[in-house]
Parts: C-alpha cells; sequence; structure tokens
C-alpha cells in the first residue's frame, strides 16, 4: 500500500518533471536570441515571398485553367483546358514562338563566339585589362530604352549614321528595323552588343579561375596557343559555360523592352515576339486566362531548355 | 648543325612574336572598345545638335551647340516628375534591399533551424520563373489592394532580392562562426552582432549589390509601364519609351532624353565599375 502511494508520487514527479524539463526546454529556445531574430527577419521574408512570387505563382496556374471573372474571381469556372486550345487558335501564337526561338538561336550562334574572343583576349593581355573591360562593358549598364532609342536613329534608313557610312563607303545599305526580313537580326545584334560585356565578365572570371600551371606546362611541352584554348581552356571552363548558355537561352527567351521601343513587334509581325504576345492578350485584349497560359507555356521552355542544357553539357571537370 | 640554328631563329622570334601577339590583342579589343562606346559618344553629342545637322552631318562636333532639345524635354515632357520618381524608387529599394538581404544572407548561412535548406532552395527557385508568370496575377492582386498606378506597385515587390539573399549568405558563410560565437559568449545581442560585425564586414558584396540593384530599378521597364498608367507617376524609361509616339522619329529629342535618363547611370559607373564588375563577377560563382 505505501510502496503503491511511494510509486505513485514516484510517478507524478516524474511526469512533473517532465512537463518541466519541456517547458523549460521551450523557454530555453524561446530565450535564444537567434530565434527573435531570426523570426523578426525570416517570417517577412516569407510573407513577402509569398504575396509576390509563390500565391502569384499559383494564381497564374489557377487563371490558366479557369474562365476567369473579373467581378467575383471566386465564382470563375473551370475549364479545363481550354484556355489553352483558345491560345492555340491565335495564328499570332506560333509566329511569336517561331521569331522568339529565332531570335534565340541568332543571339546564342552571335554571342558565344564573341564573348569567348573577347574574354580570352583580355585574360591574355598583359596592359590595360581595367580600361577595355571599362568601355567593353558600359553598354550592359546603360538603360535598354535609351540604348533601343539611340539604335532607331543610327538604323533609320534614310539619315541613320550606318547607312550613310555604309553609302561613304560604297557598300549597299539596309533597311535596318524598317524591313520585314532584316528586323530580326537588327535587334539580335542590339542585344547582343548591349549584352557582350555581361558574358565576357562571366567567362573572365572563369578562366581566371583556371590554374595557370596548366597553361605553363603545355607551354613548356610546346602545345601552339589555339590547342592551348581548345584542350585547357574550353573544357576547363565547363561551368562557367554551361552556366554562361543557361542564362543566355533564358534571357533570349524572354525578351521584352528591347522589342517594345525598336519595333513594337513590326514590321508586319517580323519581330513580334513571346512576351508582347503575352502582355498584349493580358493588357490590350483582357484576356487574363489566354495570357496565363501563353506564360505557362513558356515557362516550361525556359524549365525544358535549363534542364536540358545542364544535363548534356554537365562538365566532366570544372574550376 | 641544322637544328641549332633552326632553334636561333625560333629563339629570336619568340620575343618578336610574342610582342605580334600582344598588338594583336590590343587591336582586338581595341575594336570591340570602340565599338561599345562610339554608338554613346555620338548620342552625347547628338542631343546638342539640332534636328537637320544630326541627320546630315557626318562630324562629331556640333557645328551649332544647341540646349533647346533639353529645354523642350524638361518643359514640355513630364521629365522631372519621372526622374523624382525613379529616384524614390530606386532608393528605397536598394536600401530595403541592402537589409533585407544582409539579415536573410546572416540567418541563411550562420542559423541551424529545420527546413533551411528547402526554404533557401524554394527562394532560389523565385530566379527561374520567368515574371510574365506571375505578371497578370501580380497586376490583379495590385487592383485589388488599391495599389496601381501608384509608385508602391513597384515599390512593394521590390524590397526583397533572391540575387541579393544569394550573394550575401555566400559571402557571409566564409564569416568564421567563432567569431560570431565570441561575440555571443561576450554578451553581443543578435542585432548588435548582425550591425557592428557582420554587415561591417559585408561592405564589398553589399556595395556592389547596391550598385547592381540602383541600376537594375533605374532600367526596369516592363512591370512599370504595366501598372504605371498616368504620367505623373510614370517613372523614366516609360517616360523616354513614350517620346516615340510624342515626337515621331524627332531624334534631337530622344537623344536628349536619352542623356537625362543615362547621365546619372554614366556618374554610377564612372565612379564605381569595380564594384559592378566584381558583383557581376561574384554571379558566376553559384554555377
Amino acid at each position: 500500500m505505501v510502496s503503491r502511494a511511494r510509486s505513485a508520487a514516484a510517478t507524478a514527479t516524474r511526469v512533473t518533471d517532465r512537463a518541466g524539463g519541456v517547458g523549460q526546454a521551450i523557454r530555453k529556445i524561446v530565450r535564444r536570441p537567434q530565434l527573435w531574430f531570426g523570426a523578426v527577419v525570416l517570417v517577412p521574408t516569407v510573407i513577402s515571398y509569398s504575396l509576390f512570387h509563390f500565391i502569384p505563382m499559383f494564381r497564374g496556374l489557377w487563371l490558366a485553367v479557369v474562365d476567369f471573372d473579373p467581378i467575383r474571381p471566386a465564382a470563375s469556372s473551370f475549364i479545363g483546358l481550354a484556355n489553352f486550345y483558345k491560345l492555340s487558335l491565335n495564328p499570332l501564337l506560333f509566329i511569336a514562338m517561331r521569331n522568339t526561338l529565332l531570335l534565340a538561336t541568332m543571339q546564342f550562334v552571335l554571342m558565344l563566339p564573341l564573348a569567348l574572343l573577347v574574354a580570352t583576349c583580355l585574360v591574355s593581355v598583359k596592359r590595360g585589362t581595367n580600361l577595355y573591360q571599362g568601355f567593353i562593358f558600359l553598354p550592359v549598364v546603360v538603360s535598354l530604352v535609351a540604348i533601343s532609342l539611340l539604335f532607331r536613329m543610327l538604323m533609320d534608313a534614310d539619315v541613320g549614321m550606318f547607312n550613310r557610312i555604309l553609302r561613304s563607303i560604297g557598300l549597299p545599305t539596309s533597311r535596318w528595323l524598317a524591313s520585314s526580313d532584316s528586323a530580326l537580326p537588327s535587334i539580335a545584334a542590339i542585344d547582343v552588343w548591349k549584352g557582350l560585356g555581361f558574358y565576357v565578365m562571366l567567362l573572365t572570371a572563369g578562366m581566371l579561375n583556371i590554374p595557370g600551371e596548366l597553361h605553363d606546362q603545355a607551354r613548356v611541352d610546346g602545345v601552339s596557343e589555339w590547342q592551348r584554348f581548345w584542350y585547357i581552356t574550353l573544357p576547363l571552363l565547363g561551368h562557367t559555360l554551361v552556366l554562361v548558355m543557361v542564362l543566355l537561352a533564358i534571357g533570349s527567351l524572354q525578351v521584352y523592352t528591347g522589342v517594345v521601343v525598336l519595333t513594337n513587334g513590326g514590321p508586319g509581325n517580323s519581330t513580334y515576339v513571346f512576351n508582347l504576345l503575352i502582355v498584349q492578350e493580358a493588357f490590350s485584349n483582357m484576356r487574363f486566362g489566354t495570357a496565363a497560359a501563353a506564360a505557362l507555356i513558356q515557362l516550361a521552355f525556359v524549365f525544358v531548355i535549363s534542364v536540358v542544357q545542364f544535363k548534356l553539357l554537365r562538365p566532366r571537370w570544372s574550376y | 648543325m641544322r637544328s641549332q640554328t633552326m632553334r636561333l631563329v625560333v629563339d629570336s622570334a619568340l620575343p618578336l612574336r610574342r610582342y605580334l601577339g600582344q598588338a594583336a590583342l590590343h587591336v582586338v579589343l581595341l575594336l570591340f572598345s570602340f565599338i561599345a562606346a562610339a554608338p554613346f559618344i555620338w548620342m552625347i553629342f547628338g542631343s546638342f545638335k539640332r534636328f537637320k545637322e544630326l541627320t546630315s552631318s557626318m562630324y562629331l562636333l556640333p557645328q551649332v551647340w544647341t540646349l533647346d532639345n533639353y529645354a523642350a524635354i524638361i518643359l514640355r515632357v513630364n521629365f522631372v516628375a519621372a526622374f523624382r520618381n525613379s529616384t524614390i524608387v530606386a532608393v528605397l529599394t536598394t536600401v530595403a534591399v541592402l537589409l533585407t538581404s544582409a539579415a536573410n544572407g546572416y540567418v541563411f548561412a550562420k542559423y541551424q533551424f529545420p527546413g533551411k535548406d528547402q526554404l533557401f532552395a524554394l527562394l532560389l527557385s523565385t530566379m527561374m520563373v520567368p515574371f510574365a508568370v506571375v505578371m497578370v496575377p501580380l497586376y490583379i492582386f495590385m487592383v485589388d489592394i488599391g495599389a496601381v498606378n501608384g509608385l508602391s506597385a513597384i515599390i512593394l515587390p521590390g524590397l526583397w532580392s533572391t540575387f541579393g539573399i544569394f550573394l550575401l549568405r555566400q559571402f557571409m558563410e566564409s564569416v568564421p562562426s567563432e567569431l560570431i560565437d565570441a561575440c555571443r559568449i561576450d554578451g553581443a545581442s543578435e542585432w548588435r552582432i548582425f550591425g557592428q560585425i557582420m554587415l561591417p564586414l559585408s561592405g564589398a558584396p553589399l556595395a556592389a549589390l547596391a550598385i547592381m540593384h540602383f541600376l537594375g530599378s533605374w532600367d526596369s521597364f516592363m512591370w512599370p509601364s504595366i501598372v504605371l498608367r498616368s504620367p505623373d507617376k510614370q517613372t523614366l524609361p516609360i517616360v523616354l519609351a513614350g517620346l516615340r509616339d510624342l515626337w515621331w522619329e524627332r531624334y534631337d529629342m530622344w537623344m536628349a532624353g536619352s542623356m537625362l535618363t543615362v547621365v546619372p547611370v554614366m556618374l554610377i559607373y564612372a565612379f564605381a565599375s569595380r564594384q559592378f564588375v566584381r558583383g557581376l563577377a561574384m554571379t558566376g560563382m553559384r554555377g
């Protein structure tokens, strides 16, 4: 009897002990200054990212599959893939896709060799690196709208500087942005001019990370400059190269500002790109559903391209 | 005997070849520097020319210097208001981004809590999502909270920068934890450690982030062009792009407007290009 009472009392103390332990542990955690600092930092961050990234993302998915009712959004009815179907009936969809992919390809083909060339020169040159870097990087920082206005002036078919120079040295002139044949290549060239410095900078940083002994060793072995570039620099640049390609592809799939200011999709629809289609569907035609559907197609493109590039080009060596 | 003479020839040719190689590099770099800078030089002087001269003369320097273009831009277009709007947005978001990036960088670099890596990956994943995907829902949200057609519609989503958080976390991971622990043992509060140790130590990446974010905000076009409709609320790039329709093919006006937009950027770049380039080189480190 007594022993049972004692054991019951013991259990009770053990329980209160444990409760006290938990309470103390909680108190200990709550008193930790890190918790408060962490909470003050993370809670607003999570709220902000939810409001401006995560919730809009999910609402974007939702918009694409409902018949959006702007007055009572909650009453919008589910319509499955009807928005995608409506979008596929829009002849501009395929024009926008074709132009965007064409533009991306042209930029890629122009940008990569040029950036590699300039980066190699910047790394190898002994004097004036900072000065050259400063100039080549200049177009990257200057507002794209200003640059677009500037190039519209330079590329004017009649009074533009480009054609005046071509005329004065007796070469055939071009209509540049004013003709549907040359408008898209002109925009690609402007984008390359504007972005070159950025990719040169990434490649330069990557090249400077390659250990110099490798080049020294190769030089001692009598390996030529060209072979060293081809067999040492390029393979060891793996990581940087993949990064450059992904950024290039993702960036050129999302061009907007330059095209809007330079041609606004014209002449005809020769420079009508994907983002132009999304913005026009949403804010000129007020068709939020098809705009959201088009945006998801773009997301899929961006996703696939980055996955494919990372898989295909996963470097065995990298620095 | 023959191989000896050959080696002699090769040895004597080597300095010359190296010299020529360097010269070739300089030629290439000079050419690209010229291509990069020439349009801007043409723009700077072009903004002081009259329309007729700008579209006919091949000379770089204006024959007749004029400030009429600037006067017209400032008096007849809302450039002053646009300048003020752009400055408000750029300064506010840059200050906020510096604070939020440093604080989040500190927490993600030095704190341990369950789900930390997943949360960080979730934040980073927003960098992969094209803006067009969130654009329409964000617009509806801004209409709902009555922020549309106000500067708050571009300030509110711009107070956090994913790239900034990433950059600062990357940097603060290299700060020794022993230093922070020593401060804690000495009784320093987390706020004090953050304000007096972590922030001052992160001067370099914060400077790079400040410049990049300021310029990014200054040049931002797509979202402001969608939410800012009335002229007195618009930022510089929107007003500048509006010159196309206001003065069709009036390149003299365009150049003056571009100059007013670009000069602050060029000044910042001239004084801080090294931080900027260093900051961009850091983007390459995420590989």
